[in-house]
């Protein structure tokens, strides 16, 4: 394009800047001032948008904060008191109530058991396709991605019929581990493959072996280090879409943190609404956590990261959208 | 294969065999799979396919097809239009804003921080559905919410006529809460795809801005509009938890289902349940379907 800018001079140029134009340099003859009001008033719908949305994103946020901190039901909200009231209560009551502890406890076990199971199964199996069976990574692809075309709920009824044949499985609370293995699968192989695929794996495994380390060890010392950003990102992932799993839990009637989220409102309904509150704020965290270990970590792909500047890998946004279709069809909190 | 190289390095015995081995490991490989396949059949398939053995039995426990077709009529039915109407609504929405908000923020300059900082936002709120999102809009939308009382205050009664968050409006506005920057998240890489060498040649042949996006733009982001579209509906069809908090709306095929499973309703009739769930897993089958073909071809441009 450098080539054919500088044979047509005018109109295409003033253009150029509106559109955010990359590196061409600007070249000498453009007059600014024809340039910049253009490009002001072609920023007036997009920062429309901009704004509109940050509006939308915020309300629901903001009342919600205000009804767990403040005490005053709505119907009698005024300006008088306005500021009247406002306390920490909704929000630390919870950890009073007793189901709390053993349901939150519950949850974190599941997620734990949910993340090796997951490692186990994914990387053994991803490192093995992308070695011997390159051919069937299309295959696999498109089986992780299966767990949308049935959706949690109607998995559910699934394992109802199932149940009757396998109630000393079903009736633990862990069998919910490898429902969640499922439910977690489309983004934690993208996540793992798309590791993979960053890394020069060949080479990798060859130098390793050569060296005379075993299969466990070139696992443990060559390529989980270097796969290090996936493995963390799709433990994050899955932690959170199991701390937020509601639609198997309640129907299997399990005592999870969601389950009890749901009918703690019934004890208080500001500190039900609390308790959401904080459940938010630790999803923020968890994902505001994500993105900053990710972007520490020295692997490859995060240096390709740095190199692209603010675009960021496109894989990570992949994954972080098929766990947010995770967590809307299970449930999440 | 892998030992190919290892000659190289080492140089001595293997150097014979890669002629002989690539055979015999390929026919072994795939027992590597065995595990990840035995895996998905025992907890994918086989609930997905006894959810089907269930819904193919008529009421004498003969194979048939009358409680699939009674799943789909009458009040079932109702469900199914009322699920796909307030979806459907839920993933336009979602792409038009979403792609409009992905545009704004891939081509501001500005504030250098503005993209990467809706990047992120765009993570956190496409992962904020379910409980939380549902008791933060009761509480701004709700009768007593606050947003309801701020708009009564300017005269205008919201719940005079028959809005409720769990109708197609209510409905479309909460699930945009995470279809908008899930678009932004699935659309970005699409719209980064969109070189500006193509909009110079678009202008250097005398096109307007208008004749670059209904030629080149629109064209290019198609497949990953309507694969977005796809996915978002997908999304918002199977969504269960953030509608069962926002209402007991039996019109909502998951909640329908929901309320199936749990004996809500009269227990002879539990076929009909599992025709339920068999037609919601063939509907999402279609969408995903259409969104893996669309998808492919969006990659395209995406290199």
């Amino acid at each position: 394009m450098a080539d054919i800018n500088p044979l047509v001079p005018g109109p295409p140029l003033q253009i150029d800047p509106e559109v955010g134009g990359p590196p061409t340099a600007p070249i000498g003859g453009i007059p600014p001032r024809a340039g910049r009001p253009l490009a002001r008033f072609g920023r007036i719908g997009p920062n429309l948008v901009l704004v509109i949305c940050g509006l939308f994103f915020a309300f629901p946020l903001i009342a919600l904060a205000r009804y767990s901190l403040q005490n005053v039901p709505t119907v009698l909200l005024g300006a008088h008191n306005l500021f009247d009231k406002w306390s920490w209560n909704g929000i630390t009551l919870v950890f009073h109530d007793p189901h709390f502890q053993p349901t939150l406890y519950l949850s974190l076990r599941l997620a734990l058991g949910t993340v090796v199971l997951t490692l186990g199964l994914l990387l053994p199996t991803a490192i093995w396709v992308h070695m011997r069976l390159p051919k069937m990574r299309a295959v696999i692809e498109f089986i992780t991605v299966l767990p949308y075309v049935i959706p949690a709920i109607a998995m559910v009824a699934g394992i109802i019929v199932v149940k009757p044949h396998a109630r000393w499985f079903l009736n633990s609370d862990y069998s919910l581990i490898p429902f969640y293995v499922i439910l977690a699968l489309p983004f934690t192989y993208r996540s793992i493959d798309a590791g993979l695929r960053s890394i020069d794996l060949k080479t990798l495994v060859d130098a390793s072996r050569s060296l005379g380390a075993g299969w466990g060890t070139t696992l443990r010392r060559a390529l989980i280090p270097n796969l290090r950003t996936a493995i963390i990102s799709s433990a994050f992932l899955t932690t959170a879409v199991v701390l937020g799993e509601f639609t198997i839990a309640s129907t299997l009637l399990k005592n999870t943190l969601p389950t009890f989220q749901a009918t703690f409102l019934a004890v208080n309904a500001q500190a039900g609404y609390g308790f959401n509150l904080l459940a938010l704020v630790a999803t923020t965290v968890l994902f505001a956590m994500l993105s900053v270990v990710t972007r520490k970590r020295g692997s490859r792909a995060s240096r390709m990261d740095a190199k692209m500047g603010d675009k960021q890998d496109p894989f990570k946004n992949d994954a972080v959208a098929f766990a947010a279709i995770s967590r809307h069809e299970s449930g999440t909190a | 294969m892998t030992t190919t190289t290892i000659p190289a390095v080492g140089g001595r015995t293997i150097s014979a065999a890669p002629a002989a081995r690539p055979k015999r490991r390929r026919s072994w490989a795939w027992l590597g799979l065995v595990p990840f396949f035995a895996f998905i059949f025992l907890f994918l398939l086989v609930p997905a396919i006894s959810v089907f053995s269930e819904a193919l039995k008529n009421k004498d426990g003969k194979f048939g097809f009358d409680s699939m077709r009674e799943a789909f009529r009458g009040q079932n039915l109702e469900a199914f239009k009322f699920s796909v109407k307030f979806s459907a609504g839920a993933a336009a929405v979602g792409v038009v804003v979403g792609t409009l908000l992905a545009y704004a923020a891939a081509t501001a300059k500005r504030p250098k921080w503005l993209r990467s900082l809706v990047t992120s936002f765009s993570g956190v709120a496409a992962n904020l559905g379910g409980l939380p999102l549902a008791f933060a809009f009761l509480s701004l939308l709700g009768r007593q919410g606050l947003l309801t009382k701020i708009i009564k205050a300017l005269g205008w009664d919201l719940y005079a006529g028959d809005f409720g968050l769990g109708e197609v409006p209510g409905l479309i506005t909460v699930y945009s809460y995470f279809n908008i920057p899930l678009m932004v998240l699935i659309t970005l890489p699409a719209i980064d795809g969109l070189k500006a060498s193509w909009r110079e040649a678009s202008s250097n042949l005398g096109g307007t801005s208008f004749t670059y996006w209904r030629r080149v733009g629109l064209p290019v982001l198609m497949p990953s509009l309507l694969g977005g579209f796809l996915l978002l509906f997908a999304n918002s069809f199977s969504a269960y938890a953030t509608a069962k908090i926002l209402t007991d709306n039996s019109k909502i095929v998951s909640l329908r289902l929901g309320f199936f499973l749990g004996g809500d309703i009269s227990v002879g009739q539990d076929a009909i349940g599992y025709s339920l769930a068999a037609w919601m897993i063939i509907i999402m089958a279609v969408a995903m379907g259409l969104y893996w073909m669309l998808r492919k071809r969006a990659e395209r441009w995406q290199t």
